[in-house]
């Protein structure tokens, strides 16, 4: 990597000071940025470490409205094991922690840090190719090349994929996040830390230079609600979803109330399928019911010239992550 | 063990050769001077026990130094800059500008203007410096322009590639060969199919390189080889053909992570960490990345293969042929396939061998465990399975009928009923068969083989040869020493072994050293040569280490020395003995020593100078999503006298998790516009994890060989034949359709499945 001036605030006043200098990042815990600093894909002259701020943003809590907090700085196995996510409502959660990288990887990386993380394609992540994405190319070299890995789904310029397992489930339970700017803090829906037009020359996550998002906020579900995480992939230990879906119900009396739905890997942002979602709303559920929604969730679906196989992986998750929070 | 009388030998012995009901007994010419052979009827103490690895607790706590744990003060690091095209010439170059740069100590060009460049990757130049950053900064600033030229990296895509269709057949109508149509023509069932494997990498533990200190003019070089000889000699020569004054080579490669036949060479890597170290006055260490060691290192070449074949009524391969293509790197070699030719002895073939290797421009091949076996394999067993299926034959049935060699002949009955074969088989029939089942389930078998059992290592006249060095001191303790290398496969342990078992003492007493060239020479770890090859030095050097022993302590308890035994710890006869560490009292301050020689092999081909083996695989295939999962695997192995027990099943144990990779995950991935690969890492490049390994059984097989006076065999490649056809044919089984393309990734399978609907 290329020498840079390593900075660790004690405070997120200094923390925000320090993030707002040109050529600044802000590392939790630097699964991610610190291969991309070692390979020379990313060259920041300031690194802000947050790990010391651990004690204030990480964990999960209770909020006084019944909402958990989930620290930005929490960890993925904190995610999995944590017993405020007992319920059934949560599993979703759960799941997608648990699921993500190895053991090692899960007691380091961070609930932010899994939804920021770069997209993992392999023309954006090559020092030595040119692409449009951030990369000052002439063009995404993924949608003429090896594109095995990518988007079938809701791309523009650029057919990368969402890499984190968190977010689907984040969206899937409609939780909100918390961030700090200029002294001040800010609530919003997930869904508006992704790009609604996810071009090549936009960041992958909405959030301002200088930004840090401090926290995520779960609803709290009632007994009747159940969620759910699943992804598909080439090897069961370590490796990326080639597909990944989320899903949240709550049913009663045998009947779905409510419903969302919400697939990952499969398009440059975690993708809420609420047309496929609203089909489930009034019925019992079936196989035959789901593999429809399935279909519904991948009706628009383009893909590109090596990933047709996605759309029916992805819709055999679909189906699969609705029998699991139906089962 | 019982002690040999070896005062006079006969030159001709009677041994028992073979295992269990195949004992016979057969006459050997034993070399004057060898040690006694051992045969089926030698009883063991150490041979065969569960004896832990050597080194295994120094490798697990992290206490054992591998070239890259190498470092001295003042050591540098070094980086090489590598081509960013395909194919062309270097037109201009310019070093200068690095020379400038902070820290850097020294920079060497490796390619000059006008030369060509071959591959992504080719070596441009190099620099050392203290830091890697700081090499990498100087890099960045060498200035090089190229003549670039167009490429290709697929193989299937040059100018002389065949023709495929759509469904990857290949299209091209045979050449005539006329007793080979007769045969064909003749047969009861035929069949023909195209197979096709993708381009392996080695990824070793350890990346390739070495960490170079010259003093005066002596070069010492930690290098991760499997050639510590071999790359010795390859220094040597670099070093003279670029002027620099070099009195001696000295390779220590004590602990190596792995090569599985990709680190035969010094490499550019080598040579140019050995030039940076003068150029610098200083030690300097060159490992590559990952990305290097992926693109730069070498690599098993893809396959493309057709067969056709015919049965009689009975079963039995009465006609075989076939034409196969590898897909190579840019010096077009190394992509020949071999098949298991056991099973056509029966079977009319074409006269002239039709291969043909294709070259890209992209990084040679290299040997990579029993070379061109896993792909014909696969593609041969597979092939064989879809025989069987058209003749109504269960594949195992195929086999048996068409299998010459008596030790797989039991290998079947017992693999079958350890596995559960036949039940497993109808298991999974029965719920294949069940109406909108998503997992499928399916049951493989396939064998195993590699004919070499090691040499001497002399050359035409009988000069040179492998050794091993013995020495016992004064204190009791114990040396066994080599200078070939333990790859990790577990040559350290063979010589602690092999040595205990000749004293009469625990292996655990025995200091076993391996890989510095200053000890006695043996081969390259290649073609499952080192031990056969070694164990037979190793161990007549400990014997005559022992004659030396008895001979002293039959002096001092005044017995005749032809009656002193070694056992339990203890030397001498029933009625007076000494325990091992007061008979070693009687040796003085210079320790006994002796170096052992390697004989010829005996003459004669038992077992046809070769192992056998054979492997099963259930597998389930999620017909939702395409993901095949092994559930359990089973390897019976042959492997002469099992010397060193745990490191031999562990040998096996690798080869089916790579067997696995091979089978399920494995693939380099070009981009064919850059020409580079794309998934030069471990988490594209992907090799099985824990999750993926199944419940694995492996049952060795002890067989004594009479080749020489241990009955060594060597198992580096027979394992790594079996295990991704046995896979692929349990896949076949689930699927009801063939998968014919390595890695069998769901995309695949989805595709595959949805076919087998259509029809």
């Amino acid at each position: 990597m290329k020498e840079f001036t390593y900075v660790l605030p004690r405070s997120l006043p200094e923390a925000e000071a320090a993030a707002k200098k040109p050529g600044a990042t802000l590392k939790a815990a630097g699964i991610d940025l610190v291969d991309r600093m070692k390979e020379r894909q990313f060259q920041p002259t300031e690194v802000v470490n947050l790990l010391l701020l651990q004690p204030d943003l990480g964990g999960i809590t209770a909020d006084a409205d019944g909402s958990m907090r989930i620290g930005a700085l929490a960890t993925l196995a904190q995610i999995a094991a944590s017993k405020d996510f007992a319920a059934e409502g949560y599993a979703a959660l759960r799941e997608a922690a648990g699921e993500a990288a190895t053991p090692q990887v899960r007691n380091r990386a961070t609930a932010a840090g899994n939804v920021l993380q770069q997209a993992r394609c392999w023309y954006l992540r090559s020092s030595e190719l040119h692409c449009l994405h951030g990369k000052d190319g002439p063009s995404c070299l993924a949608q003429v090349g090896d594109n095995r890995y990518h988007s079938v789904l809701g791309y523009h310029d650029c057919v990368r994929v969402h890499p984190s397992n968190l977010a689907p489930a984040l969206l899937a339970l409609d939780c909100e996040y918390t961030t700090q700017l200029a002294g001040k803090q800010q609530r919003r829906r997930v869904a508006d830390l992704f790009p609604l037009e996810p071009k090549a020359q936009l960041e992958e996550h909405t959030l301002l230079p200088g930004e840090i998002v401090i926290a995520f906020h779960v609803k709290a579900q009632p007994k009747s609600a159940r969620s759910a995480y699943r992804e598909s992939r080439e090897k069961l230990s370590f490796d990326w979803a080639t597909t990944a879906a989320a899903a949240r119900v709550v049913m009663d009396g045998g009947v779905i109330q409510e419903a969302s739905l919400v697939l990952a890997a499969v398009a440059p942002v975690p993708l809420p399928r609420p047309d496929a979602a609203k089909l489930l709303i009034g019925q019992k559920p079936s196989d035959e019911l789901f593999h429809r929604v399935a279909l519904r969730a991948f009706a628009d679906a383009r893909p590109l010239s090596h990933n047709a196989y996605k759309v029916q992986v992805g819709q055999a998750i679909v189906r699969e992550v609705l029998h699991a929070t139906t089962r | 063990m019982t002690a040999p009388k070896n005062d006079s030998l006969p030159p001709e012995r009677e041994l028992k050769v073979g295992i269990g009901a195949l004992v016979e007994t057969r006459t050997f010419d034993v070399p004057d001077g060898d040690a006694p052979p051992w045969d089926a009827t030698t009883k063991f103490a150490v041979v065969g026990a569960d004896v832990d690895r050597q080194d295994g607790i120094a490798k697990a706590s992290g206490r054992a130094k591998y070239a890259y744990d190498i470092t001295f003060p003042g050591l540098l690091q070094a980086v090489i800059l590598r081509s960013k095209i395909a194919r062309g010439k270097v037109a201009t170059i310019d070093l200068e500008p690095a020379r400038g740069m902070p820290g850097v100590a020294a920079v060497i060009g490796l390619k000059d203007a006008g030369k060509k460049v071959r591959f992504v990757g080719d070596e441009i130049a190099a620099v050392c410096a203290p830091t890697i950053d700081q090499c990498r900064d100087a890099l960045e600033r060498i200035v090089v322009t190229y003549e670039q030229e167009p490429h290709t990296v697929d193989f299937l895509q040059s100018s002389d590639a065949p023709v495929v269709d759509d469904s990857g057949e290949l299209v091209d109508p045979w050449s005539e060969d006329g007793d080979l149509d007769k045969a064909l023509a003749a047969a009861t069932v035929a069949h023909t199919g195209t197979y096709r494997t993708e381009v392996q990498t080695h990824g070793s533990m350890e990346t390739h390189g070495a960490v170079a200190k010259w003093s005066g003019d002596d070069l010492d070089l930690w290098m991760s080889t499997q050639a510590t000889f071999g790359v010795r000699g390859e220094i040597a020569q670099a070093m003279r053909a670029a002027d620099v004054k070099c009195t001696g080579v000295t390779i220590h490669a004590e602990f190596v992570g792995g090569g599985f036949g990709s680190k035969f060479t010094a490499g550019a890597e080598g040579r140019a960490v050995a030039l940076l170290a003068r150029a610098a006055n200083a030690p300097v260490k060159l490992m590559l990345d990952r990305y290097e060691d992926h693109t730069c290192a070498g690599n098993r070449p893809a396959a493309l293969m057709q067969f056709r074949a015919g049965l009689d009524q009975d079963g039995v391969i009465t006609a075989w042929d076939q034409r196969t293509f590898g897909g190579c790197g840019h010096n077009g070699q190394g992509g020949g396939v071999a098949i298991p030719d056991h099973f056509l002895r029966k079977a009319a073939r074409r006269k002239d061998r039709m291969h043909k290797d294709l070259a890209t421009d992209a990084d040679p091949g290299r040997p990579m465990r029993a070379p061109g076996h896993p792909q014909g394999f696969f593609g041969a067993e597979l092939f064989l399975d879809e025989l069987a299926a058209a003749a109504g034959l269960d594949p195992l049935v195929l086999r048996q009928k068409n299998d010459p060699q008596a030790i797989r002949q039991q290998q079947y009955t017992l693999g079958a009923e350890r596995f559960g074969y036949a039940k497993a088989r109808a298991d999974a029939a029965a719920n294949n068969a069940q109406k909108g089942v998503r997992i499928l389930r399916g049951v493989g078998v396939a064998s195993a083989r590699w004919g070499n059992l090691g040499n001497d290592g002399r050359g035409r006249d009988g000069s040179g040869g492998h050794s091993a060095l013995c020495r016992i001191h004064q204190d009791g303790s114990v040396e066994a020493r080599s200078g070939a290398q333990d790859i990790g496969t577990g040559l350290k342990t063979v010589l602690a072994i092999l040595t205990a078992e000749e004293l009469g003492i625990r292996a655990e007493q025995v200091r076993a050293t391996a890989g510095h060239t200053s000890d006695p020479s043996g081969p390259a770890a290649g073609g499952s040569t080192t031990t056969p090859s070694l164990a037979p030095a190793i161990r007549h050097a400990a014997f005559l280490c022992r004659q030396q022993l008895a001979s002293k302590v039959a002096d001092h308890l005044g017995v005749a020395a032809t009656e002193v035994v070694f056992a339990d710890g203890k030397i001498g006869t029933a009625a007076k003995s000494l325990t091992f560490a007061d008979a070693c009292k009687l040796i003085g301050p210079n320790p006994l020593e002796a170096r052992g020689e390697r004989f010829p092999n005996y003459k004669g081909d038992p077992f046809e100078r070769g192992v056998c083996g054979l492997q099963f695989a259930e597998v389930e295939v999620d017909s939702w999503t395409g993901l095949v999962r092994v559930v359990r695997m089973l390897a019976i192995q042959d492997c002469g006298i099992v010397l060193a027990k745990k490191p031999a099943e562990s040998q096996v144990l690798g080869a089916m998790i790579q067997g696995i990779g091979f089978a399920l995950h494995e693939q380099r991935i070009m981009d064919r516009q850059s020409g580079r690969m794309l998934n030069g890492d471990f988490l594209r490049y992907k090799v099985p994890g824990a999750v993926d390994i199944p419940p694995m059984d492996v049952i060795m097989q002890s067989v004594a060989n009479g080749h020489t006076n241990c009955s060594a065999a060597g198992l580096g490649e027979a394992p790594s034949c079996a295990a991704a056809a046995s896979i692929a044919n349990a896949v076949f089984h689930a699927a009801s359709v063939p998968l014919r393309h390595l890695p069998i990734t769901p995309d695949k399978v989805l595709k595959a499945l949805s076919q087998r609907k259509a029809k």
